[in-house]
């Protein structure tokens, strides 16, 4: 049976709106019915090209992010958007005006060449607002997307410059929304609310002003009765309606997931006869979305109506006292059509003032916070003086280093050692020790508190980050594969990378055979956090990628710890290949890892305990010769853990 | 034909749950002949007075809205003109008429809308209930994340269609009646005012072809650009590792770009025909105003027309208005419903057989007859397969990976049908009894157990949702899950997978145990179903089965040298039929084929630690 609209759409390559299309979610992707008018659109699309982007760690905007901050340099485009606007409904709120001209001075006096003049100013009046319109749209739309255009990078780049401390606390979950639903509201405030908020105000005051002048008795009447009911109708629709779509948000999710749980268990329904219940269960809950819709529909159905009848309402009073007015010659006819027409104006500015003010909290809400995010200064600074680290020899030392996550809770303890160019050694410790850490400070994702760490003596704190980390490779213990091809994934690495580089870098790590054995080879998608490879695939992966950077230094985070037996065999062996001739430090689970070291540091405690060859250290019969020990009696009995 | 006729005919689809809203009333038509509308009619009609009394209703509060304009000519033309009648009159019938016009609005709009959601949900009730009719075999070749868009969207399309389908056809009765009225006024004046509305139809729709691809290509983008940042945020790691920031801020700014592309097309589209549709209506006032200010001033017209006019103008751009987008939503419903059909025509494979007997207290003699059975056609997994299981027997099953242990299993509670041959159950043709009897007779647990986000009793009463708690803390003893459960911050009523407290797979297959004991089955089929549990506990466990299963037949599909030894017998598979069977030791003894399949299966012992992770 074909089911439905094929997944993989022309949308430019590997994309979210791709892979979420296959899982079938609302806006995954696009319907087959559109899909063509959507590809002729994409045909139009240009070649963007690559955008030329800047970026420092050191240098950046600092000061604080405020609407007005935001808007100022563009002080001049915004004026004349201004302009625009107030021609704009100069022009549109001209009709009834030239209405109640047309009427007084032309048609009820029978001056037929006036009333030529009037369309013809309403001609004119209906082109200037159509062009003006126009104008307006495109720019304001072009600004406003250029503006959240930048302020994506801005944001972006702000977060690059973040030390890793930033991405593990509290908040790092809510970091994906400062880009998503905040900018979202800020757009959304950009491309629709300030514009509109300044055309509903500017209507509402000309229509005013133009009723005060033809008659301020009946304009203050027709305010009277039509603000204060429109206003708060609409303010009780915005609050009710707002907590009848939460809850159906939250009927159709529990109508969802009780869909798909039953089309994921659908076999034990059908073994354990659970149809029926099952049945009458999934009748509830739909029963309870269709009340959450009934009450948000009733909030909805009231709304229109009564609005409605406060239109009724003022036309009544209008008909009734302007009327009068109109039979005691104190107000023209023409007036009087003026008046019931401006009435009909009034409501959308009215219903939109409030549904604005709304999307106007939003936009200062997330101005807020992305204030905050640009204010953070990365805990990791390159120096403003920084200089370019030379080409590599390999040397690492370890210079008294006290480190701590939280600075009066130290990992490390007064760590001192200093590995040799090309040699390998490796960190044991119980769980907990530091060893990882040790790791992290080479790469400069910390800074120690006490001490430093040099490479080729030095300093890493006086080098340029880049410089720094391009000369190492690290292997992390959950290798993580971003959404694309398995050649984006080593080639992020190294942006210059030939395919057959990267396919060399697969073949030397022992991905040969899974790459010859793929339709696409290395262009086949490794998808959404790799779950299509195993994960001793994944692991040789970032091998590969760790191969491809041809680090002079090499730094491996329990590589190996999660993976079976074949896969760890796998890895030791490319591991050989990746090891050559370079300057390594193997953060070792295992002591089969560790015993390939060309010497041992023992870490406990944060302290570095013993430290040497694998044959100093069990003739010395410490920490490590104990440790050797069990691993030797766990392994004789199968056991390797 | 079996004797299944007793006095007391048990349950075999326990229910218990209340049902609080009434199932739906109706079904889809299932001639795949009939359009798609005509086969959606009997969901939409079966509330009759549901769906015609609001439209109704609508009629007339339409034509009280047309007669609104009219009732403000008169006033201005007789009141303040020709000062003929006082203004009150007329200002008394305006309010009176508008506040009904408002309220008749208020009903039909509920009306509406409460019909409308009736069909959603009755479409949804509908679906599901096919949905759980299908047999296996759909579930093999469907990717449920289909179903749940067609279940969504689709659903949310054809109901938004079928509200919007009478609201439509009432605007337009609202267009025909105000447009009559004019032309019996004034028919040149009339043709004149409506003449630019049309254009709102046809630039509406250009809009919306361009706006509708737009606005997916533009989410779509919108996904991209989060994509990325999550993967920054998750591989900030390896971003750092590589010095791959200014890559990254590079990729995001060409997916900004992109972005900022879509939306700008859809601002250009929306800047291209968006000043004219809106200013359409107002070049037919102006044509009111020109045209019948003339008109007025030869005294073909009065003024209280004219104003009526201007105001039949704006009342009449809606029909236009929403035409397009009717149209629109009348093609992506009926795409959505032929995707719903699809799922609904899709009919069971797997059923009861008409006048199928109800298997009651069977004792548990099976008979596998001659089988043959592939899950394709071109495939055969078994191939002649016979085995008698005597009532009260273990019998394991043994066999090399692909050698069809598994199938045996899934073929007796006949969740797929046989190619050749029969399986008897008490000397009936299983597919003489009805599907819920012979599934109450037969438990199975597979090896990857499926457990339901409820609580943990709830998921061992599955089968028996009516079970005490007692019932369920002996099911869970036997089934030595008893003491983890416990150990867990909700016992009993600690629901799976919530706040991260996911049960180990032997503890799954623990509970799956419990929950096969608990529905008590006079067969029970274990396939692999203590793969992930350590020798020990699974031979406690066994020792819990004994008790509670005395007597009744138990088909153990094994791996492990340690579950075989439980079985009275054993039955070798291979190409698909039995070659041997006797005690273990019989066939250590006799069967090299059988040494040589335990060796292949001995690798791959696992133990389980069995704890919270």
């Amino acid at each position: 049976m074909s089911m439905g609209p094929p997944a993989g759409s022309p949308f430019g390559g590997p994309s979210a709106s791709a892979t979420s299309a296959a899982s079938g979610l609302p806006f995954a992707g696009v319907p087959a019915e559109l899909a063509d008018r959507a590809k002729k659109i994409l045909d139009e699309e240009p070649d963007h090209g690559t955008p030329a982007v800047e970026f420092s760690q050191s240098e950046y905007a600092r000061e604080p992010f405020t609407l007005r901050h935001f808007l100022g340099p563009k002080r001049a485009q915004i004026g004349l958007a201004v302009a625009l606007v107030v021609v704009e409904t100069l022009a549109l709120q001209a009709g009834p005006l030239l209405t109640q001209i047309g009427v007084d001075r032309a048609i009820l006096p029978k001056n037929t060449g006036l009333l030529m003049t009037v369309v013809a100013i309403y001609f004119a009046a209906i082109i200037v607002n159509t062009v003006m319109a126009r104008v307006r749209i495109l720019f304001t739309g072009r600004l406003g997307e250029d503006m959240m255009r930048d302020l994506r990078i801005r944001v972006f780049s702000h977060m690059q410059r973040q030390g890793l401390d930033y991405y593990t606390g509290e908040k790092s979950g809510r970091l994906l929304t400062r880009m998503t639903s905040d900018i979202d509201a800020l757009t959304a405030l950009f491309q629709d609310g300030l514009v509109n908020l300044f055309v509903q105000m500017l209507t509402l005051a000309v229509i005013t002003v133009v009723l005060l002048f033809l008659n301020p008795m009946l304009a203050v009447i027709t305010l009277l009765i039509v603000l204060p009911a429109m206003g708060l109708l609409t303010m009780w629709f915005k609050s009710r309606s707002e907590v009848g779509y939460a809850r159906v948000r939250d009927r159709i999710a529990d109508v969802l997931a009780d869909l798909s749980e039953s089309l994921a268990g659908m076999r034990v329904i059908s073994a354990h006869n659970r149809r029926a219940h099952n049945i009458i269960n999934h009748d509830n809950v739909v029963g309870d979305y269709r009340e959450a819709n009934l009450y948000a529909s009733k909030v909805g159905a009231v709304y229109g109506p009564s609005s409605e009848f406060v239109g009724v309402i003022g036309q009544a009073a209008l008909l009734a006292i302007g009327g009068r007015m109109v039979v005691n010659g104190t107000l023209s006819v023409g007036e009087l059509f003026a008046f019931l027409l401006y009435l009909t104006n009034f409501f959308a500015p009215i219903q939109q003032l409030v549904q604005l003010y709304n999307s106007y909290q939003q936009g200062q809400s997330a101005v807020h916070k992305l204030r905050q995010l640009l204010a953070t200064s990365p805990s990791v600074p390159e120096s403003p003086h920084a200089s370019v680290l030379r080409d590599l020899e390999g040397r690492i030392e370890f210079d008294r280093v006290t480190f701590g996550y939280k600075p009066d809770d130290p990992v490390l303890h007064d760590i001192s050692f200093v590995v040799e160019p090309g040699e390998t050694i490796a960190v044991v410790g119980p769980t907990g020790a530091g060893k990882s850490t040790v790791a992290k400070l080479v790469t400069r994702f910390y800074d120690p508190q006490y001490g430093a760490v040099r490479l080729d003596g030095v300093n890493i704190k006086d080098v340029t980050i880049e410089s720094l980390r391009s000369q190492l490779g690290v292997v992390p213990q959950e290798p993580f594969l971003f959404n694309g091809t398995i050649a984006d994934n080593v080639r992020f690495a190294r942006d210059s990378a030939s395919d057959a580089d990267v396919l060399e870098a697969c073949q030397r790590v022992g991905l040969g055979d899974l790459v010859a054995r793929l339709p696409d080879g290395i262009d086949s998608l490794v998808h959404e956090r790799g779950s299509s490879l195993s994960s001793g695939e994944r692991q040789l992966l970032a091998l590969a990628r760790a191969f491809m950077s041809r680090p002079r230094v090499l730094l491996l985070d329990e590589a190996t710890s999660n993976l079976d037996l074949q896969s760890e065999t796998m890895i030791e062996r490319a591991l050989d290949v990746v090891l050559e001739g370079r300057t390594a430090i193997i953060i070792a689970h295992r002591l089969a890892t560790a015993q390939r070291a060309d010497r041992i540091a023992v870490i406990d405690e944060g302290r570095l305990i013993e430290f040497g060859t694998h044959e100093e250290l069990l003739e010395l019969g410490g920490y490590f010769a104990s440790m050797h020990e069990s691993w030797q009696l766990a392994t004789s009995i199968g056991d390797d853990a | 034909m079996p004797d299944a006729t007793t006095e007391f005919e048990p349950v075999f689809e326990p229910v218990a749950v209340e049902a609080r809203f009434d199932p739906p009333l109706a079904d889809v038509d299932p001639d795949p002949e009939k359009g798609w509308l005509r086969r959606v009619l009997p969901v939409v009609l079966a509330r009759p007075v549901s769906f015609f009394g609001p439209i109704t209703v609508a009629l007339i509060a339409r034509v009280l809205q047309v007669a609104l304009p009219a009732v403000i000519r008169a006033a201005i033309d007789n009141a303040l003109v020709a000062k003929t009648e006082s203004i009150d009159r007329y200002v008394v019938m305006f309010v009176v008429l508008g506040s009904l016009s408002a309220f008749l609005t208020f009903i039909y709009r509920f009306g509406m809308y409460r019909n409308a959601f009736h069909i959603d949900s009755d479409l949804r009730t509908l679906l599901y209930r096919h949905l759980t009719s299908l047999s296996f075999s759909f579930y093999d070749k469907t990717q449920s994340g289909q179903i749940i868009s067609r279940a969504n969207s689709d659903i949310r399309s054809v109901q938004l269609f079928l509200t919007f389908g009478p609201l439509m056809a009432m605007t337009m009765t609202m267009f025909v009646v105000a447009f009559t009225f004019m032309m019996s006024i004034h028919i040149p004046l009339a043709l004149v005012a409506v003449a630019p509305l049309p254009g709102v139809f046809f630039l509406g729709t250009r809009l919306r072809n361009e706006i509708f691809p737009l606005s997916w290509i533009t989410q779509g983008r919108v996904a991209d650009v989060a994509t990325i940042v999550d993967e920054n945020i998750n591989g900030v790691r390896v971003v750092r590792s590589f010095a791959g920031e200014k890559d990254q801020i590079v990729k995001l700014a060409k997916a900004a770009t992109a972005l900022r592309w879509s939306a700008l097309r859809t601002v250009k589209a929306q800047a291209q025909y968006n000043p004219v549709i809106e200013n359409l209506p107002r070049l037919g006032q102006l044509f009111v105003l020109g045209y019948g200010g003339w008109l007025v001033i030869n005294d073909d017209l009065t003024p209280g027309t004219l104003f009526a006019f201007l105001t039949y103008v704006t009342m009449l751009q809606a029909p236009f208005r929403m035409l397009g987008f009717f149209l629109m939503m009348g093609q992506r419903a009926k795409a959505s419903a032929e995707r719903i059909y699809e799922i609904l025509d899709e009919s069971p494979v797997v059923v009861d057989r008409p006048g199928a007997a109800n298997l009651a207290n069977a004792t548990g003699h099976v008979v596998f007859d001659d089988v043959t059975f592939g899950y394709s056609s071109d495939a055969k997994i078994l191939d002649g397969f016979s085995l008698e299981v005597a009532a009260g027997e273990v019998v394991a099953i043994v066999g090399r990976t692909g050698s069809g242990k598994s199938t045996i299993g899934r073929l007796l509670p006949r969740f797929y049908d046989l190619d050749n041959g029969a399986i008897r159950i008490d000397g009936n043709d299983i597919r003489d009894l009805t599907l819920v009897s012979l599934r109450h007779a037969v438990g199975s647990v597979a090896d990857d157990p499926f457990l339901f986000s409820v609580s943990l009793a709830d998921n061992i009463a599955y089968g028996r949702p009516g079970a005490s708690r007692e019932e369920v803390v002996a099911a869970a003893k036997a089934a030595q899950a008893h003491d983890f459960i416990e150990a867990l911050p909700g016992g009993y009523d600690e629901v799976v997978g919530e706040r991260g407290y996911t049960l180990s797979g032997g503890q799954r297959q623990r509970i799956a145990i419990a929950r096969a004991l608990l529905a008590d089955p006079a067969v029970l089929i274990l396939d692999d179903a203590t793969s992930a549990i350590d020798v020990h506990v699974e031979e406690r466990i066994h020792h819990g089965m004994t008790e509670r299963l005395a007597g009744r037949t138990v088909l153990v599909i094994a791996h492990r040298l340690s579950t075989i030894a439980l079985a009275d017998r054993v039955v070798l598979l291979d190409g698909g039929r039995a070659i041997a069977t006797g005690t273990h030791q019989e066939l250590m003894d006799n069967e090299p084929r059988y040494r040589e399949v335990l060796d292949t299966v001995e690798d791959d012992t696992r133990d389980d630690a069995g704890g919270v992770q």
